[in-house]
């Protein structure tokens, strides 16, 4: 197989049908992660001090009476050996059921579905926008020479080490207090969600505009290039062409990482710009030691993880017939 | 002989206001009532949105656990017996006039005629028995309306409009204790549906209705159209003004702020300092400041254990402490240094300024004479081959940055007299079981509560032990036999000036044992728009009610 004939590739049906052996690994695979998240959710949160009785029956300034204290231990089993809380919480996951929240008196999946949408619509516009972004940042940055490839390069370290509340503060202060252009918080309308995408979307173009750079640029001096530049095609011709495909490659394998990056940062962002979320949740769960919706949140962040891992690397081995399946 | 209520005066307003209330329009659908610029004569209708920093309830019913959060919002839809005006007298709401019996073992409430829930349920004697019965429910998971029923032995309906609360002794506190948010009457019927369904939108007496509650967002409140039974103090009677309230979360002090300025919202509450500072030069901003009732923000040195059980070492510490000028430097002047174990907001709050001066050489002094005369190679005092370090505990949910950064600067200013303070920054839970180990010399735990009895629960030696939940609110471990005698005549006596003597004493104890560092009033400032109009704290626990409130044009 040479680099970049297309026309290279192995027989259609027996390529497919390892893809899809390969997925299959794959989520047998996560299957296990699922388990091992879990149990180490499930211990770490138990391991840290606080009861979550009194956790979830007093506030401050409130004290929970003897009384109450039992009746939720006994409610929530909290008054069991803790390996007997372990074996009886991951026998009802297995089975898919959740449980109940400690603190919220709600079942943790519909909570959580209902929590799901606010955090996937943030993140997939987050990865689109950080994608284009990066994309462009890429392309003009590789245009510029030596001068355009530094400021591209600097650029790009820049927004990749901005943590998530700085950059949020500074938008709201910008965009809300000084300009009046944006709101500072979640609106019915799409404006609402502007300041969060952005604030989420800049550091992750700035890691995906590293590598983009880096692998446009090889792309443009490899002998694919430089063959479709002698058969007179175009500069902008080769980019988009052939370039381009390339310098996306590593872009996609990145983005099963940039899903778990941007749900980690939807944490930061959801509390400061009050959007309804998982993070949100999650945040609230941990204080509160809600285990369930812990571990609830949890595995929902790693399952969609390694679903987002398994389709980018079957991905990867679409768009580029060089990885074997 | 039955002690009748201290108020026949007002009880006779409320009277007339009901007269009058009965033939008052109800108000408008939405349409403007009022004068021409909106600025003097009330306007009915229009949103108003309200966004707290303080954590989302998990359950809307207040009698379920009960904390600040849930008193917030709970109070516009939910009533109690009783509420207190500003002078801080107990005044009629829910329930029209009441006696104590001579031997103080009982109390017979009049309830206010013709109040009905907003599920038509009629509010009756047999609905203040059940609310009680709730509230003392292990069931219903109840704390601070548990505690502040805990006298309460039955409560009998004589007739439809008459109830009698039995106890077990005297309560002086009883009525401070009823008017607070977390034993507020519901409907039995909603009660009656299971704690989790209450949980979603409890059903009460009051101007507004819970509508929806969408997790991690908002509430909705719409305002009840039959609505007839504001509190004695209120400022005009019917229904509200307001058409709805949207119930917002932001936890974010900045965004909350920014959201204020940018009209995304009408009202918000916990303002910080640097906030308050920037609204004041900013036009169109409104503050209202309403501290908490019950105990003052203090630090609480515990008496309980070396080193704090040395008299000697907890003045020193005191008298180290460079308190007033991290107050100004840290909340910019939006907060008043105290000097007494109880809320300003309390009348019977008792300050000894002069104990608290900040006096370095003393503190040495009384080191020295308590046998801390060593020093190691850090500066820190030292005896017996150990070195004078205080362990402070400090929840990052009840300590705002201001104050995390003045316990810094106590920190500091203590270190001079040799004292190693060790601050740790905790969430809820650890701080809770870090206290529940006895694992702290010093600590800062406020305490909201409607009335000085707030200080048996804070001071009184039964409050040491924990219970089995580890919770306990002696922090200071003060144990006393003549303060608990005296918390104890206080509670019982119906003397008002008794009781006021017994408070007196009871704190001068301990102001001059040195068991708190007073430092100043619970913060609790809102911000409004100027649009905003009639806003004001209920003087019970100084959540906003929005019954009053009116949304001016323009």
């Amino acid at each position: 197989m040479t680099p970049g004939s297309p026309r290279a590739e192995p027989p259609a049906a027996g390529r497919a049908g390892r893809l899809a052996l390969r997925a299959l690994a794959r989520i047998g695979g996560g299957v296990l992660v699922l388990w091992a998240v879990a149990t180490l959710t499930f211990f770490a949160l138990r391991l840290i001090p606080g009861d979550p009785a009194q956790a979830l029956l007093g506030g401050p300034g409130s004290q929970a009476s003897e009384e109450a204290l039992a009746a939720v231990r006994a409610e929530y089993g909290l008054d069991q050996p803790l390996l007997a809380q372990y074996l009886r919480q991951l026998g009802r996951l297995a089975t898919g059921d959740f449980g109940s929240s400690y603190a919220l008196r709600t079942e943790v999946a519909p909570l959580l579905l209902s929590q799901l949408g606010g955090t996937l619509l943030l993140a997939v516009l987050a990865l689109a926008a950080g994608w284009v972004l990066a994309l462009l940042l890429a392309s003009w940055s590789t245009r510029g020479g030596r001068v355009g490839e530094r400021i591209g390069s600097a650029l790009e370290v820049v927004g990749a080490g901005l943590p998530h509340f700085w950059l949020a503060t500074v938008l709201i202060l910008v965009f809300s207090v000084g300009l009046g252009w944006l709101p500072p918080i979640s609106t019915p309308g799409p404006l609402g969600l502007v300041l969060p995408v952005v604030t989420l979307a800049v550091p992750l173009a700035g890691f995906l505009g590293q590598v983009m750079r880096e692998s446009l640029l090889d792309a443009l001096e490899a002998p694919f290039a430089l063959s479709a530049r002698a058969r007179g095609e175009s500069e902008g011709g080769v980019r988009r062409r052939h370039a381009l495909r390339h310098a996306a490659l590593p872009g996609v394998a990145l983005s099963g990482w940039a899903f778990g990056y941007l749900i980690s940062g939807a944490v930061v962002v959801e509390t400061i710009f009050a959007r309804p979320g998982l993070g949100r949740t999650l945040l609230n769960a941990v204080t509160e030691r809600d285990v369930p919706v812990v571990v609830g949140v949890v595995l929902l962040v790693a399952l969609a993880y390694i679903l987002v891992t398994v389709v980018t690397d079957i991905a990867a081995r679409i768009l580029d017939p060089r990885v074997p399946a | 002989m039955p002690r009748t209520s201290r108020l026949p005066l007002l009880s006779s307003a409320l009277l007339g206001a009901l007269v009058l209330a009965g033939c008052t329009p109800s108000g408008g659908d939405g349409g403007a009532r009022g004068g021409p610029g909106g600025t003097g004569e009330p306007v009915a209708g229009g949103t108003l949105v309200y966004a707290s920093g303080d954590a989302e309830p998990t359950c809307l019913d207040p009698h379920v656990g009960g904390n600040y959060p849930q008193a917030l919002v709970s109070g516009q839809y939910l009533e109690s017996l009783v509420s207190r005006d500003s002078d801080g007298q107990i005044i009629p709401w829910l329930a029209a006039e009441w006696t104590e019996a001579a031997d103080g073992l009982s109390w017979t409430f009049i309830l206010r005629e013709d109040v009905t829930f907003t599920d038509g349920t009629p509010f009756d004697a047999a609905a203040v028995a059940a609310n009680v019965e709730h509230v003392k429910d292990p069931e219903t998971g109840s704390s601070t309306g548990y505690l502040a029923m805990g006298k309460v032995t039955a409560v009998e309906a004589v007739d439809a409009r008459t109830v009698t609360f039995r106890l077990s002794e005297p309560d002086s506190a009883l009525l401070e204790s009823l008017s607070q948010p977390w034993v507020a009457m519901q409907s039995p019927a909603g009660i009656a549906r299971g704690i989790d369904e209450n949980c979603e939108a409890p059903i009460g007496t009051g101007p507004f209705v819970v509508d929806e509650w969408v997790k991690q967002d908002s509430i909705t409140l719409l305002r009840n159209e039959e609505y007839a039974s504001p509190p004695a103090d209120a400022a005009h009677t019917g229904p509200a003004y307001l058409e709805s309230i949207v119930w917002r979360f932001i936890p974010e002090s900045a965004t909350r702020y920014a959201a204020l300025q940018s009209g995304e919202v009408d009202v918000i509450d916990n303002a910080q300092p640097d906030t308050l500072v920037a609204a004041a030069g900013e036009d169109g901003l409104t503050e209202l400041n309403a501290p908490r009732p019950g105990s003052s923000n203090r630090l609480e040195l515990n008496s309980g254990k070396a080193p704090f059980d040395d008299e000697r070492v907890r003045e020193a510490f005191i008298r180290s402490a460079s308190v007033d000028a991290g107050i100004e430097t840290l909340f910019f002047g939006t907060a008043e240094r105290s000097y007494s174990p109880l809320s300003s907001v309390e009348a019977l709050a008792h300050a000894e300024p002069d104990l608290f001066g900040y006096d370095l050489d003393a503190a040495q002094e009384l080191l020295d004479d308590a046998g801390w005369t060593q020093r190691d190679a850090e500066g820190y005092r030292v005896k017996d081959g150990q070195r004078l370090t205080l362990e402070f505990p400090v929840s990052t949910n009840q300590s705002i940055p201001a104050e995390q950064s003045l316990f810094e600067q106590i920190q500091a200013s203590t270190k001079e007299a040799g004292f190693e303070v060790r601050l740790s920054l905790l969430d809820l839970s650890s701080w809770y079981a870090v206290l529940a180990a006895n694992e702290y010399d010093v600590v800062s735990a406020p305490y909201t509560k409607v009335g000085p009895d707030v200080l048996r629960i804070l001071y009184s030696s039964s409050g040491i032990t924990p219970a089995p939940s580890g919770y306990f609110a002696n922090h200071a471990q003060v144990s006393i036999p003549r303060l608990d005698e005296l918390l104890t005549l206080a509670s019982q006596t119906s003397d008002p000036d008794a009781r006021a003597d017994y408070y007196e004493e009871a704190q001068t104890i301990v102001l001059e044992g040195f068991y708190i560092l007073p430092l100043y009033d619970q913060q609790n400032h809102y911000l409004l728009r100027d649009g905003v109009r009639g806003l004001r704290a209920l003087p019970t626990v100084s959540t906003p009610t929005l019954y009053d409130t009116w949304l001016a044009e323009g």
